[in-house]
């Protein structure tokens, strides 16, 4: 049993807006006589779009019409409709994020991409969508070894840590970017982003040279040296995060690159002025820094990791053995309220209590995540039942429940006998939900055995 | 080494050997404690190879397998755990075959006993046909417990692992009951079958008009497992039955499908095939 699933990925950088297309090949690769299990196992690219500079009507503003007309082109070269589209991720990352009109781009772009692709930002998923475009994680897994992956893009840079298992560490995030600033063709600057107060910056108008921007350049290498462990944190650091560093693996990580800047250290004899920013300074000094001295990769896509990671590691599936009914897909945006191990193991009363209160802060229907148990009981699957249906009896619907152990279908046929024929019901298992993530649930797939899922972060903070 | 060297050396073995020994091991003192049990050891968790190149990253390998790999060695052979713990997995395996169901797992849970024409294990072992027949008496049990035409059984059979039973079956079964109420389908009473094959469905089948029945069966003991239960099914099932009629659901343990999850499926499953009114290879 094998079938497939377009996505498409869209990413709305500082710089550029790329849009990919793959196949994700879905296949039961349980063992006959078992209960199927379905995994993704191919990530087939099918289109990659040129890549364009990022419409902009003024430096605050993103240019939607521009924006939309690009996509709508990028659809027929690809020679696909909105309609076929089952799953994928809009990004918008960097400095884009923080523009003026980003949340109305993103909603409008979203609905004009297809029923079920998601809209998402926030640096954590960018991160991690990136370092998996580049293949960070399964170098990690490969060769056993901690690698913290860095996509250099147009303003920042975003970090993740994965351990020698490929499992996400962490993340985080610095303003060190190629397009910090901009020339124009003569060479004299057009641009200064306000991160860069109280550096060596030059100003608007002054016509620098390579040479007289190495104080500068400095700054940048030693604030990312010290992102990545090879120097001791100071002031320089704190400067550039926009949220926060990553916390420092026990043995010295290997490093990855990606981003436009990754692109600009394979390529280190390009004119310096060519993309008329930072970027190929930025690359050079790099290389030349103690951040190439040690063990490091380039990604296996560098400019193109972060729309890669979106259009074909945005989406998980959830295990095969799972419950669902009266629910039409797909549902979007669903908040999560998490249940700790120590609150998901109270008595039920105690139990349903709990997640009321939880549930009641969403003016929404929230989803319920929470571990579950390790080989369970039919003793656990009741009171767990119990406690759930007393905590959602008087709430909204769909009550949405997201386990990681494998027990969401005895689970979900419990929750069943408790609810009733008519309630419209969703319990999935085979997925960990960080707290304060949004999902996406598409349309099942695999005789109806597993729904494909993306989890979220925040998009506006 | 010449031929005369060769012979001297053996001579001089000889008389070593003619020697008394001087230093004999003193007699180990019984303190009273039992020695560390063996089979707790979990396996995947430890890579046994003295000054490995990269230990970790074997050990996560090994976390993938119950095979048991990077063990070590001495010369070309096992070192005594590794020996000793094959040994051990080894009995487990066989104890499972060899020992029955305890009578309280049965008598406690209110499961009705019945016993295939099989005498003991030996039998049971020996004589496949028997084990899938039932005598007069066991047979008037069957027909009172179940009553006639029923919709769907669920029975309970220990097959080679009685283990695999006491381990599984009680949270399996109370997972498909549960997930057949979901869609209206209440089960009578489970039996409890001693010296059960997989056949002794079919004469059940025969005794009752069952449309489908469900056997729980503890499956062959292997060295990683002796936990491990499957569950056959079969729409209406009679003595003779090819085997492609039935659906199977194998791997139900601890390490593979857990007992309740499968329980789900199962149910999910048997309400599926008393809609489609087919099972095995019939069942699309």
């Amino acid at each position: 049993m094998s079938e497939a699933i377009l996505s498409v990925g869209i990413d709305l950088g500082t710089t550029t807006t790329q849009m990919i297309v793959s196949r994700l090949q879905v296949e039961n690769t349980a063992a006959p006589f078992t209960i199927p299990k379905m995994e993704i196992r191919e990530r087939e690219i099918r289109y990659r779009s040129p890549i364009h500079f990022t419409p902009l009507l003024s430096a605050d503003t993103l240019d939607a019409e521009a924006i939309g007309q690009l996509i709508r082109s990028e659809y027929d070269q690809a020679g696909i409709t909105p309609q076929q589209v089952q799953t994928g991720a809009v990004i918008i990352t960097g400095e884009t994020a923080r523009k003026e009109n980003a949340r109305q781009v993103l909603k409008a772009l979203s609905e004009l991409a297809g029923d079920f692709v998601v809209a998402t930002a926030g640096p954590a998923l960018e991160s991690v969508l990136a370092a998996k475009g580049a293949g960070a994680d399964q170098y990690a897994k490969s060769h056993g070894r901690y690698v913290l992956h860095l996509d250099i893009g147009g303003g920042t840079s975003n970090l993740a840590l994965f351990d020698p298992e490929g499992h996400l560490a962490d993340t985080g995030c610095l303003n060190v970017g190629g397009r910090l600033l901009k020339f124009d063709r003569s060479g004299a600057v057009t641009y200064v982003s306000p991160v860069l107060a109280g550096t060596h910056a030059p100003s608007l108008g002054d016509v620098p040279t390579p040479e007289s921007l190495e104080p500068l350049l400095d700054v940048l290498i030693q604030a990312l040296e010290e992102a990545v462990g090879l120097r001791p944190p100071t002031a320089c650091l704190r400067q550039f995060l926009t949220d926060k560093a990553v916390s420092l693996p026990p043995q010295a990580p290997v490093l990855s690159f990606s981003g436009g800047v990754a692109d600009c250290m394979a390529n280190p004899d390009t004119p310096w002025l060519q993309y008329g920013d930072l970027g190929v300074l930025l690359g050079r000094a790099i290389r030349r820094s103690s951040l190439c001295r040690g063990s490091y990769v380039l990604g296996k896509e560098t400019i193109r990791a972060t729309v890669i990671g979106a259009g074909s590691h945005a989406t998980e599936l959830s295990g095969s053995t799972i419950a669902y009914g009266g629910v039409s897909f797909p549902l979007q945006n669903l908040p999560v309220a998490s249940l700790s191990d120590r609150e998901a193991a109270y008595p039920a009363p105690q139990l349903g209590e709990t997640i009321r209160n939880k549930l009641a802060l969403f003016d929404e229907p929230a989803a319920l995540a929470l571990r579950g148990v390790e080989n369970p009981s039919y003793t656990d699957v009741t009171r767990l039942a119990d406690g759930i249906a007393a905590g959602v009896a008087s709430g909204r619907q769909p009550v949405v429940v997201v386990l990681e152990q494998d027990m969401g279908k005895a689970l979900g046929q419990a929750l069943r006998l408790r609810l009733g024929p008519q309630a419209r019901l969703v319990c999935l298992d085979g997925l960990h939900i960080p707290e304060g993530s949004y999902l996406d649930i598409a349309a099942p797939i695999g005789n109806g055995s597993a729904l494909p899922v993306v989890v979220k972060t925040l998009a506006f903070q | 080494m010449d031929k005369q060297e060769l012979k001297q050396m053996v001579a001089q073995l000889l008389r070593e050997l003619e020697q008394p020994v001087e230093n004999a091991p003193a007699q180990p003192r019984d303190s009273g404690e039992s020695l560390p049990d063996l089979t707790k050891l979990d396996l995947r968790q430890e890579y046994l190879v003295e000054h490995s190149e990269n230990g970790d990253a074997f050990l996560r390998l090994k976390r993938k397998t119950p095979a048991r790999l990077g063990l070590g060695r001495c010369g070309a052979r096992y070192k005594t755990l590794s020996m000793l713990r094959f040994r051990a997995d080894h009995a487990a395996a066989q104890d499972s075959v060899f020992s029955l169901v305890e009578p309280s797992f049965y008598q406690n849970h209110d499961l009705p006993f019945v016993q295939t024409m099989c005498k003991d294990k030996d039998q049971y072992l020996t004589r496949p046909d028997l084990g899938r027949k039932f005598d007069e008496k066991n047979q008037a049990v069957i027909r009172q417990v179940c009553g006639q035409n029923p919709r769907a059984l669920l029975v309970i059979g220990d097959g080679l692992s009685s283990n695999a039973i006491t381990a599984n079956a009680l949270d399996c079964a109370a997972a498909i009951r549960q997930g057949l109420k979901a869609y209206g389908i209440e089960l009578g009473k489970s039996l409890f079958i001693q010296y059960a094959r997989v056949g002794a469905m079919d004469h059940i089948g025969q005794l009752t008009g069952a449309e489908l029945i469900c056997m729980l069966v503890g499956e062959r003991p292997g060295l990683a497992t002796s936990e491990s239960m499957s569950a056959y099914l079969t729409y209406k099932p009679y003595p003779g039955i090819p085997e492609s009629k039935r659906t199977v659901v194998s791997n139900i343990h601890r390490q593979g499908t857990p007992a309740v999850e499968a329980g789900a499926h199962i149910a999910d499953l048997m309400h599926t095939m008393l809609e489609k009114k087919a099972s095995g290879i019939d069942l699309r």
